[in-house]
């Protein structure tokens, strides 16, 4: 017995000799791997690239007829660059007022004079929230050696919010005329000399768009596969096509489609997404619909310093598609109006103004209007919009008296319900909620309605859901499941009663 | 769609609360007393305003470089605002608007230049530039006033330079701030001194570098201690003095590439630079006899002439001597041209060849005359062997040696 047990017990010692052995090793190499991470030659410059655009205004060259040295395209690639740079910096100076990164962009004697703004600013804790969305410069000089520039930014638009206190006491566009010394410095093409040569009130003029012969009976559309993310990668020709024939066999005319701001890439609109929205509305062109876009759907940030940003995705999105036949018009944002309280409602507005300008400058065709949640906020930016849209989710009996009363405040503009409907939820969560025939009553109701007052309509929505993803109404079930029920189909695909109402006929 | 009744209830209390906030602000009737709207840098800027209500309204005021808000003082019914000395002293557009309830008093200022330099500032560019009168160096003058504002266009400036005998004064104005003058150089290389003034205020002084422009053709020629290819004496090149069109000697360093060709249209190449505009180069002589013909390049500018070179062999002829076994080549002694024995060094080859085949290529320094070669047995087993020798060119083959 002692014999076995030395045995084992001498097993045991070369065993744990072993593990304690190979445990050191495991821990000196651990150790020597860590120590060695970061040391990767690829990663050891820095070289790569980590541009992000932050701002980008409208910028437009006049054509280069300079004195002195002949300009080329590089080089002005790298003025422009730092020039907006220099705008941004500045801008975020006054918002914050810091002065974080204003050596890079002025010279020692520029810098002063935005530092002594910056102290009188936060002695009287004002701050400037601004950007500037328009820019027209002409190149004057270049200096033979390629040190010196001289630029005139003619009509550059500015927006304006003046803060005392974090409370808004003036809000202003103005249009100005600048005169710009730029030096290269360290590598940077630093302001030398900013003067302001002429400045004005800026209001753009827009044309109204006549919509007259617009006749709208149509609905909000979302595949049932994948609403509310429609151009994702389950986005299919077949199924969008097959749906839009229901529509146009109901006796609809038209669909209200929905761009999402960030899944499109923000400023840097991704080409595929754009493409699946082209084809939407070439399905729709097939199917002899038309389409009202929404952009800008999951977005609410509305800051100022990110205006040239959005403005350049609609940009993008409203150049790909204002000549297309089957654009109805756009909808510049879904219920704006629940971001007034968040996100400020003197803000807000200013930034729909503005977008509304921006997607007129670009399409002078098709009608523009704002999908406000309820007919109260329809009278704001009213004579900016060419027709009235909101949307109708309260008691069917007051529609009426909502409808003639918003029009007798707007007379002149068509107004227009862009979203109307009923859940037909019952269960769980809401045991005693609407039927599918509660639903198919309030849809002939609605009609009825419609065609007595001769009511532009686009109903929510084709398809129940089952899906619904968290950013639409949040995580609670009960909302999730009445949310999902709106539809004229179910989630079986077969028709629910109210599907008999659903364009009046 | 977003079902938010909630919120569209809150929405509408924010937008009534939101209303009645306006409409609570007092109406005043403010005047504008202050007639002058152009001022100059350094000007005390003071807007002035009516009151009826001795409410004090702030100003909103916009300038070059930012924006900002400013406290009026109430004195007897009238508003002062007083502007801060950072911004009337800034050149520009200033735009102001009255931060009363209706918010209609705005207007604008223009503040002017002082007519008074204070700096001078300058940029000059290229330092260097090529003589001949086609290249250029651009001065640009920046004159500022005391304020850092620069000078109002139509400014006059006088760019003066002074370039060997001649001095000249130029007379330029200003736009866009700026005022500049391309100086152009002359024929002749040399220090181009620059200056400026501008309201009787001089800039300091500026230096152009004026250096002489691209070379042209020249001539070389050679110098040799004799004509013999002894492989040992070495021949020296050298340029005539090179200059550009102008008649500047060209810079200091320019390069120099001579390309030798021989008879075998191998091509030698060796090289100098230029001092005080003449380039010399060196190459050793041949060991065997040849023709050189030489040629100069700087290159993709200038050319030289051709220059032809015969060499004369140094060595007429040779002995070569085998010893008993054959196993021991001597080759020599090797004689130059006045008998002398041949300087250390000569390369002296032998080639093995057995039955029309090159075995094996064995070369050798000569050492005091001779060389000698030695056939080991390991690589030159017993048998019949043909052996051929070049020594300076000269090839004396020796056959069917038993070994």
């Amino acid at each position: 017995m002692t014999g076995i047990n030395k045995n084992i017990l001498r097993a045991a010692l070369v065993i744990s000799y072993i593990l304690v052995i190979a445990l050191v090793v495991f821990g000196i190499s651990s150790l020597f791997s860590y120590l060695n991470t970061g040391a990767d030659r690829s990663s050891m410059l820095h070289t790569e690239i980590k541009k992000v655009e932050q701002y980008l205004p409208k910028i437009t060259w006049a054509p280069l007829n300079n004195e002195g040295r002949a300009m080329d395209a590089q080089t002005l690639d790298q003025i422009q660059d730092d020039y907006l740079d220099a705008w941004y910096v500045k801008q975020v100076s006054y918002k914050t007022n810091t002065t974080v990164g204003i050596d890079d962009y002025y010279t020692e004697s520029a810098r002063k004079n935005i530092y002594d703004n910056i102290l009188l600013n936060k002695k009287e804790t004002i701050s400037v929230e601004s950007t500037t969305l328009e820019h027209h410069p002409t190149l004057e000089f270049f200096s033979e050696d390629g040190q010196l520039a001289v630029i005139t930014d003619y009509d550059v638009v500015e927006y304006k919010r003046v803060l005392e206190k974090g409370k808004l006491i003036l809000e202003t566009s103005e249009q100005s005329t600048y005169k710009i010394i730029l030096l290269l410095e360290d590598g940077f093409w630093r302001i030398r000399h900013l003067i302001k040569k002429t400045t004005k009130p800026y209001k753009r003029q827009n044309k109204t768009i006549g919509t007259h012969a617009i006749d709208i009976k149509g609905i909000n559309y979302y595949p049932q596969k994948n609403p509310w993310q429609m151009f994702n990668d389950d986005f299919s020709k077949d199924s969008i096509s097959k749906d839009f024939k229901i529509i146009k066999d109901a006796g609809l005319n038209s669909v209200r489609i929905f761009v999402p701001y960030e899944d499109f890439g923000k400023a840097a609109v991704r080409p595929k997404k754009l493409d699946k929205l082209e084809e939407t509305l070439n399905i729709a062109e097939d199917n002899n619909l038309k389409v009202l876009v929404t952009l800008f759907d999951f977005y609410g940030d509305y800051s100022v310093l990110n205006w040239s940003l959005n403005q350049r995705h609609a940009e993008i999105i409203v150049n790909k598609l204002k000549d297309h036949p089957a654009l109805l018009g756009w909808d510049i944002k879904n219920e704006p109006n629940l971001d007034f309280e968040s996100r400020n409602t003197t803000l807000v507005t200013a930034w729909l103004n503005s977008m509304i300008d921006l997607v007129k400058s670009i399409d002078e065709h098709h009608p523009v209007t704002i999908g406000w949640s309820n007919a109260e906020s329809a009278n704001i930016l009213q004579e900016k919009v060419d027709f009235v849209s909101f949307h109708y989710y309260e008691d069917l009996d007051n529609l009426e008296k909502t409808y003639l009363d918003l029009k007798e405040n707007i007379p002149n503009k068509p107004a227009i319900i862009t979203e109307f409907g009923l859940s037909s939820y019952r269960g769980l969560w809401s045991p005693f909620g609407n039927s599918e025939n509660d639903q198919a009553e309030y849809h002939q109701e609605a009609q009825t309605v419609f065609a007595k007052n001769n009511i532009q309509f686009m109903s929510w929505t084709l398809y129940d859901y089952n899906k619904i993803p968290k950013e639409v109404i949040g995580r609670l079930p009960w909302r999730k499941q009445a949310q999902g029920c709106f539809g004229f189909i179910d989630q079986n695909g077969e028709t629910k009663p109210a599907f008999k109402y659903i364009s009046g006929k | 769609m977003k079902l938010k009744f909630t919120y569209l209830i809150i929405t509408c209390l924010f937008l009534l609360v939101d209303n009645t906030s306006m409409s609570n602000t007092v109406k005043d009737d403010f005047k504008l007393l202050t007639k002058v709207n152009q001022f100059t840098a350094g000007d005390v800027i003071v807007l002035e305003f009516s009151t009826s209500k001795n409410s004090k309204p702030k100003l909103y005021i916009s300038h070059s470089y930012g924006n900002t808000v400013l406290k009026p003082t109430l004195k007897s019914d009238i508003l002062y605002f007083t502007f801060p000395k950072t911004i009337s002293n800034k050149a520009g557009v200033i735009n102001w608007q009255l931060l009363s309830s209706d918010g209609t008093l705005s207007g604008i200022l223009q503040i002017a230049p002082l007519a008074e330099v204070n700096t001078m500032e300058t940029y000059l560019g290229p330092p260097s530039i090529a003589a001949g009168g086609n290249d250029f160096s651009m001065l640009v003058v920046m004159p500022t006033d005391v304020y850092d504002n620069t000078l109002p266009d139509s400014t006059k400036v006088n760019i003066k330079h002074q370039f060997l005998d001649n001095e000249y004064n130029n007379s330029v104005t200003t736009e866009h701030g700026i005022s500049y003058l391309n100086i152009f150089s002359e024929t002749k290389s040399g220090r181009m001194l620059v200056s400026s003034e501008c309201m009787e205020k001089n800039s300091k002084e500026f230096t152009i570098n004026v250096l002489p422009n691209i070379p042209t053709n020249f001539i070389i020629d050679f110098e040799r201690h004799h004509e013999y290819a002894d492989g040992n004496q070495v021949t020296s090149f050298s340029t005539s003095i090179i200059k550009d069109t102008y008649g500047n000697i060209v810079s200091d360093g320019t390069y120099v590439a001579f390309y030798i060709s021989n008879q075998d249209e191998a091509i030698l190449k060796t090289s100098g630079t230029t001092v005080n505009g003449i380039a010399s180069a060196k190459m050793i002589h041949p060991d065997h006899e040849d023709n050189w013909s030489v040629k100069a390049l700087i290159e993709g500018i200038a050319e030289s002439n051709s220059l032809q070179l015969a060499y004369k062999s140094a060595l007429s002829d040779y002995d070569i001597h085998f010893s008993d076994d054959n196993r021991t080549i001597t080759v020599g002694p090797l004689r130059s041209f006045m008998n002398q024995m041949i300087p250390d060094g000569l390369e002296v080859s032998l080639s093995v060849f057995k039955d029309e085949k090159l075995i094996k290529n064995l070369i050798k320094p000569s050492f005091e005359g001779y060389a000698t070669f030695t056939l080991d047995d390991n690589n030159f087993p017993n048998d019949t062997y043909n052996f051929e020798i070049e020594v300076a060119g000269i090839i004396k083959p020796v056959t069917n040696k038993k070994i």
